[in-house]
C-alpha cells in the first residue's frame, strides 16, 4: 500500500506539522519575553558586569622638615590584591588561599565578607610591599588562584627610620571601628594616618582619589577606558622640625628612655620632639603582619609606643620650683630677698622633710635657693601657700591645660588642687597640708609632660608669652621647594611681672653659671635652665639607693632656654631612671644648644637616609635639600 | 553531475544555506579574539564536506540506502562499544575516537543509523497497526544504543534518541491516546515525586545518576550569563561583533552549546525570529518529504528526522534561554562540531533523495 494513500499517516503528519510550528512559536514567545519585556533588566545586568568604576588612589603628600629634607617619601610598591568583583565566594577557596599565603583563614574570610558587603572601594590587599622573593611567591600563588592580581601603588617610606617615629606616626588601612564611629567619612580599604602627624595631618596629606570607568572582560582585564578623573595628589607639608637637631636629641638620649622637646620661641614651632625608645614607622606598613604587634605593642617593658614627650607624666622635681617661687611672689608671701635658713632638714606637721644637701645650705635668698636647688627653702615657701594658690598660678601660666600641639592623644599635665583630690581619690578626698610641702619641690601628686614643661620654660624665656607648640610649618607650594607658611597659632600674654621674671631669670642663670648644672655651661652661648630629680621610689639612705635596680632610680630632668640675652629656643629633657638631673639631663640639653647655635651653621648633619632599599630606585644618588 | 544537482530540493536547500550563513556569522563573531578565532573557517569546511555528502546521498536511490541499514546498525553498536574501551576521555566522559587529529563522535551518526534501521523494520510490516512484539523490538533497538551512550556518559545524546521511539510507532498507527496517557503519567508522576516525594539529597542522587558529569552549581552561572546575553540583545541586537556578553567572554562555551545566545545578543529578537522561522521552514519541508515519500520506511525516517531536529531545537534554544534544564544538546548549523554537522547533512541528503524520488516517479 502506498503510504501517500494512507489517511492515518496523513492526519498524523499534518498534526506533527502543526506541532512543529507550535514549537517554533513557543520559542519565539520565550525570546520575546526575555528580549522585549525584560530587556531593560538584562541590559542593566550586562552593563553592570562589563562596566566598572575603579578608584585611582591619590599619592599622599610628602612630609619635609623645616629645611626641606624629606622625612616621609613615597615610593612604588607591589601589592598582591583581589579586585572587588573577583572576591571568592567559596569557603574552601578562601581557606586554600589563606593556606597558600600563610594567612589566618578566619580573618581573611571575615575581611572578604566585609569587602563584599561594602559597595565601592579599594581592592582588598593580601600582601603588601612585595620584595623579590615575595613577588616570586605571589606569582606562584596567582597561578592557582587566577582572581588575584598585582597592583603597583604608592608606598610610604619613613626616611629617618626611628628618628621621628612618634612625631610622624604611620599610615594604615582604616579599621572597622573607626568606620563605624565616623560613618560616611572613610571608604573601606582607604589608607589613613594612624598615629602621629600622619594622623593629625591626615586631611592635609591625603589628597583626592580619582576614578576611571573601564570596560572589563570576564577575567576583569581592562579592555577599554571610558574616561577617568585623575587623582589629585595630597600636598606636601613642611614640619617645624629640624632633622639635624632631632638627630642630636636621638643620639644624646641613646639607649636611655626619656624625652626631648625643643621649641622655637618665635612662634612655638617644635624644633625637636623625641621620645626614647622610638619606633620605626616602616615596620607598621605591612597590614596583616603580626610581627610588629609582638615587637611593639606587647613589649610593655620599655613601652616604645608611648610618646613620652606628650604622654609621659613625670614628677617635675626641682624644675617645678620656679612655678612655686612665682606663686609665692605673686601671692606676696615672700620677697626675693626674704632669707630662709636651711639646716638640711625641717619638720612640718610632725614630719621631717630633708634637703638634698644633708649639711644644709645656710641662709638663702630666692636666687640662691634656685641656683642651689635648696629643698628646705621651697618647703618653707610651700608651707606659706595653699595648694589652690599653686594651682591658680599653674593655671595662669598654662600648665594645667594641654599645650594644643597638633599631635593626637596629648596628655594634660597633672597639677593637684583640692578639687582634683576630691575627684582623683574619692576614698580620701581631703587635701592634707603636708602634701603641699612635697608639691613645693615638684614631688608628690604633681606630674608634667615634657612638652608642658618646655612650654612653661618657653613662657619664662619670652617673659610671659604662652605659645602653642606646633609641628605644621607650611605647605610646599609646588614641586619646587617654596614654602607657603601656615598661619602661626596665636599666643597669649599672661602678664608676667617683669620684676618677678628678672628674679627667675637670674636664678636660672646662676644654676648653669655656678649652681647645680655648672658642668654643662657653654663658653659661647649662655644657656640657662633648671635641673630636676624626680623620685621614683623612697629610700632610707644613699648607699641603699645606689644598689637599687635601674628601674627604681630617679628620673633626671633639665628645662631651660638659650641664649639668656635674647632667647631663641626653650627645651625640656627627661632621662628616665638616670639619677641626678645635673649629671644626665643637663648634658643632653648642652648638646642641643651646642648643635643649634654652633654646629648647625658650621657643620650641619646630613639629611635622613634610612635603611630601606627601594627595589625600583635607580642607583643611589646624593639627595639635595628640596 | 548535473543529474546529481537536480536531486537537490531547492526549497530545502535554500533554508539550509540560509541557516548555514547565520551559523557561520555567529561562529565568526563568537570566536573573535579568542583562541578559537578560526573556528568559523573550520566549521565552513565541515559544512562544505557535509554538503558534498548530502549531494551524494540525495542522488542515490533511498531504497539502496535502506538496504544497508541493518549492517550499518551493527557497525554502529560495535563502534559505541569500542569507544568505551579505546575512546578519548575529555572532561570526564569517553565519547570520542581520535582519527587523524580530529575527534569523531560515533553516537552522532548512530542516532541517524538507528532511526534508519527502525524505520526500515517498522516500514516493512503492516501499516496502521502496531503489534506488541513489534513495539518491543523497536524499544529494544533504540534503548540498547541509548544505554551504551549513557555509559560514556552523555545524557543529552541518549535523550536525543527518544523521538525515534515516540514518533515512528505513532506514525505507524499506535493509538495516540496511549502515548498521551503514557506521557501524562510520566510527567505528572515524575513531577509529583520530585516535588513531594523526594528529599533534597535524593534529588541530588537522581540528578547525579542521570548525569554524573553535571556541575549543578557551575551550570547555573552559564545559563544566567546566557539569559543576560539574550535579554540584553533587545529587539534589534547590539550589532554584529558588538555583543558585550559574547565579546568580553561573559558568555560561556559560546561556539558550541551557547552559540545561539551569541546570535540572539548581537542580532536581537529580529535575528531570533529569522533563525526560528528558518528552523520552522526546515521542519515543515522535512515533514513535506514524509508526506511525499513512496515507502512507509521513507516516511517514518523523515518524520523521525523532523522529531530529532525539533528536539535539538527545543532543548538547545530553550536551554540557553533558561526555560529547560541545562542538557548539552547542539543546535544544528549553529553549534560548531564535525561529527554532528556531517550527521545532520547525511540525514538531510537522504531526505532530499526521498523528495527527489517522489518528484521523479
Amino acid at each position: 500500500m502506498d503510504p501517500r494513500q494512507r489517511p492515518l499517516l496523513h492526519r498524523r503528519l499534518g498534526a506533527f506539522k502543526v506541532l512543529a510550528w507550535g514549537l517554533v512559536i513557543l520559542l519565539v514567545l520565550i525570546y520575546a519575553w526575555l528580549q522585549l519585556v525584560r530587556h531593560g533588566e538584562f541590559q542593566q545586568l550586562a552593563m553592570q558586569q562589563a562596566v566598572k568604576v575603579r578608584p585611582l588612589p591619590a599619592p599622599r603628600g610628602l612630609v619635609l622638615d623645616r629645611n626641606g629634607y624629606r622625612l616621609v617619601d613615597n615610593r612604588r610598591a607591589l601589592h598582591l590584591v583581589i579586585q572587588r568583583e573577583d572576591l571568592p565566594t567559596k569557603l574552601e577557596v578562601v581557606t586554600a588561599l589563606a593556606a597558600a599565603l600563610e594567612l589566618d583563614a578566619e580573618a581573611l574570610a571575615r575581611k572578604i565578607q566585609s569587602y563584599r558587603m561594602a559597595g565601592k572601594g579599594r581592592p582588598l590587599v593580601l600582601k603588601e610591599n612585595l620584595d623579590e622573593a615575595g613577588i616570586a611567591i605571589a606569582e606562584r600563588v596567582r597561578a592557582r588562584f587566577p582572581f588575584l592580581s598585582m597592583e603597583v601603588a604608592p608606598r610610604r617610606v619613613y626616611l629617618g627610620d626611628e628618628l621621628a617615629g612618634h612625631v610622624l606616626g604611620y599610615v594604615g588601612e582604616v579599621d572597622e571601628e573607626l568606620m563605624k564611629a565616623k560613618p560616611g567619612v572613610f571608604r573601606l580599604g582607604e589608607t589613613i594616618g594612624k598615629e602621629g602627624f600622619e594622623a593629625s595631618g591626615n586631611e592635609k596629606l591625603k589628597g583626592v582619589d580619582g576614578q576611571k570607568r573601564i570596560l572589563v572582560d570576564q577575567l576583569g582585564t581592562e579592555v577599554a577606558n571610558f574616561g577617568q578623573v585623575d587623582a589629585t595628589a595630597g600636598r606636601s607639608l613642611f614640619l617645624t622640625l629640624d632633622a639635624g637637631l632631632q638627630k642630636v636629641a636621638q643620639d644624646a638620649l641613646g639607649q636611655e628612655a626619656g624625652a626631648v622637646v625643643v621649641l622655637d620661641l618665635r612662634d612655638g614651632g617644635v624644633l625637636a620632639l623625641y621620645s626614647s625608645p622610638s619606633y620605626d614607622p616602616n615596620l607598621f606598613l605591612n597590614r596583616l603582619s603580626q610581627d610588629m604587634v609582638d615587637r611593639y605593642l606587647a613589649n610593655n617593658v620599655t613601652r616604645p609606643m608611648v610618646d613620652r614627650a606628650i604622654q609621659g607624666i613625670y614628677a617635675p622635681g626641682s624644675t617645678f620650683k620656679l612655678l612655686v617661687a612665682l606663686a609665692g611672689l605673686e601671692k606676696g608671701v615672700i620677697t626675693p630677698q626674704t632669707p630662709i635658713y636651711c639646716s638640711g632638714r625641717k619638720n612640718f606637721y610632725g614630719r621631717d622633710f630633708r634637703c638634698d644637701k644633708p649639711t644644709g645650705h645656710g641662709s638663702l635668698s630666692m636666687v640662691q635657693a634656685i641656683a642651689q636647688s635648696c629643698d628646705v627653702y621651697f618647703y618653707e615657701l610651700a608651707s606659706r601657700l595653699d595648694i589652690d594658690d599653686i594651682y591658680a598660678t599653674a593655671e595662669k601660666y598654662g600648665l594645667t591645660e594641654r599645650t594644643g600641639i597638633d599631635l593626637p592623644q596629648e596628655k594634660r599635665s597633672r597639677i593637684p588642687s583640692r578639687a582634683w583630690k576630691r575627684k582623683a581619690s574619692p576614698r580620701d578626698p581631703k587635701w592634707y597640708a603636708g602634701e603641699t610641702i612635697s608639691v613645693g619641690i615638684g614631688q608628690g601628686a604633681v606630674g608634667v609632660t615634657p612638652l608642658g614643661l618646655a612650654r612653661f620654660y618657653a613662657l619664662l624665656a619670652t617673659r610671659g608669652k604662652l605659645l602653642t607648640p606646633h609641628l605644621f610649618y607650611g605647605f610646599r607650594s609646588d614641586q619646587k621647594s617654596e614654602l607657603e607658611p601656615a598661619p602661626v597659632p596665636l599666643f597669649k600674654e599672661t602678664g608676667l611681672d617683669p620684676q618677678n621674671w628678672a628674679i627667675l631669670d637670674e636664678g636660672l642663670y646662676e644654676v648653669v653659671r655656678g649652681g647645680t648644672a655648672a658642668a654643662s655651661a657653654l663658653k659661647e652661648i649662655t644657656m640657662v635652665g633648671k635641673t630636676g630629680t624626680a623620685q621614683v621610689a623612697t629610700f632610707v639612705d644613699k648607699s641603699h639607693y645606689a644598689r637599687q635596680a635601674k628601674k627604681l632610680k630617679d628620673h633626671a630632668l633639665f628645662a631651660g632656654y638659650a641664649p639668656r640675652e635674647k632667647p631663641q629656643i626653650a627645651f625640656a629633657v627627661v632621662v628616665e631612671n638616670a639619677g641626678f638631673g645635673a649629671s644626665s639631663a643637663a648634658p643632653v640639653a648642652k648638646k642641643l644648644v651646642q648643635y643649634w647655635f654652633l654646629d648647625r651653621l658650621a657643620n650641619p648633619l646630613p639629611p635622613p637616609r634610612g635603611k630601606l632599599v627601594d627595589p625600583f630606585a635607580p642607583p643611589a644618588q646624593a639627595e639635595a635639600p628640596e | 553531475m548535473r543529474e546529481r544537482f537536480r536531486a537537490l530540493d531547492p526549497r530545502l536547500l535554500w533554508v539550509i544555506l540560509a541557516l548555514m550563513a547565520l551559523g557561520t556569522l555567529t561562529l565568526f563573531s563568537a570566536g573573535r579574539n579568542t583562541p578559537q578565532a578560526g573556528i568559523w573557517l573550520k566549521q565552513s569546511l565541515w559544512n562544505l564536506l557535509g554538503m558534498l555528502l548530502m549531494l551524494l546521498l540525495a542522488s542515490m536511490d533511498p531504497r539502496r540506502i535502506f538496504r544497508y541499514s541493518f549492517p550499518a546498525y551493527l557497525v554502529g553498536l560495535v563502534a559505541l562499544a569500542a569507544v568505551l574501551v579505546v575512546g578519548r576521555k575529555i572532561g570526564g566522559s569517553t565519547r570520542w575516537f581520535m582519527i587523524a587529529g580530529q575527534t569523531f563522535q560515533p553516537s552522532e551518526l548512530m542516532k541517524w543509523v538507528t532511526l534508519l534501521y527502525v524505520s526500515q523494520r517498522l516500514g516493512s510490516r503492516n501499516a496502521d497497526t502496531v503489534d506488541r512484539l513489534e513495539l518491543l523490538g523497536a524499544v529494544g533497538l533504540v534503548v540498547f544504543p541509548m544505554l551504551l551512550i549513557q555509559r560514556q556518559p552523555d545524557l543529552g545524546m541518549a535523550l536525543s534518541f527518544l523521538p525515534i521511539l515516540l514518533i515512528i510507532p505513532l506514525m505507524k498507527g499506535l493509538r495516540a491516546r496511549w502515548v498521551v496517557a503514557l506521557l501524562l503519567l510520566i510527567g505528572v508522576g515524575g513531577f509529583g515525586a520530585w516535588k513531594f516525594g523526594l528529599k533534597p539529597y535524593q534529588k541530588q542522587r537522581v540528578l547525579i545518576f542521570l548525569d554524573p558529569s553535571a556541575d549543578l552549581r557551575g551550570k547555573g552561572y552559564q545559563v544566567n550569563q546566557s539569559r543576560i546575553a539574550i535579554g540584553s540583545g533587545g529587539l534589534i541586537g547590539k550589532g554584529f561583533t558588538s555583543g558585550s556578553q559574547t565579546q568580553l567572554n561573559f558568555l560561556p562555551v559560546k561556539t558550541t552549546d551557547f552559540a545561539f545566545s551569541a546570535w540572539a545578543e548581537e542580532r536581537g529578537f529580529l535575528g531570533v525570529l529569522l533563525a526560528l522561522g528558518l528552523f520552522g521552514l526546515l521542519l515543515g519541508r522535512i515533514l513535506d518529504a514524509a508526506l511525499a515519500a513512496h515507502t512507509h520506511a521513507e516516511a517514518y525516517f523523515c518524520a523521525g528526522a523532523a522529531g530529532i531536529f525539533a528536539l535539538h531545537l527545543l532543548v538547545n534554544v530553550g536551554m540557553v534561554a533558561g526555560a529547560l534544564p541545562n542538557k548539552g544538546m547542539v543546535l544544528p548549523f549553529f553549534s560548531a562540531g564535525g561529527s554532528s554537522t556531517l550527521s545532520f547533512f547525511l540525514a538531510l541528503g537522504l531526505i532530499m533523495g526521498i523528495l527527489h524520488r517522489s518528484r521523479v516517479k
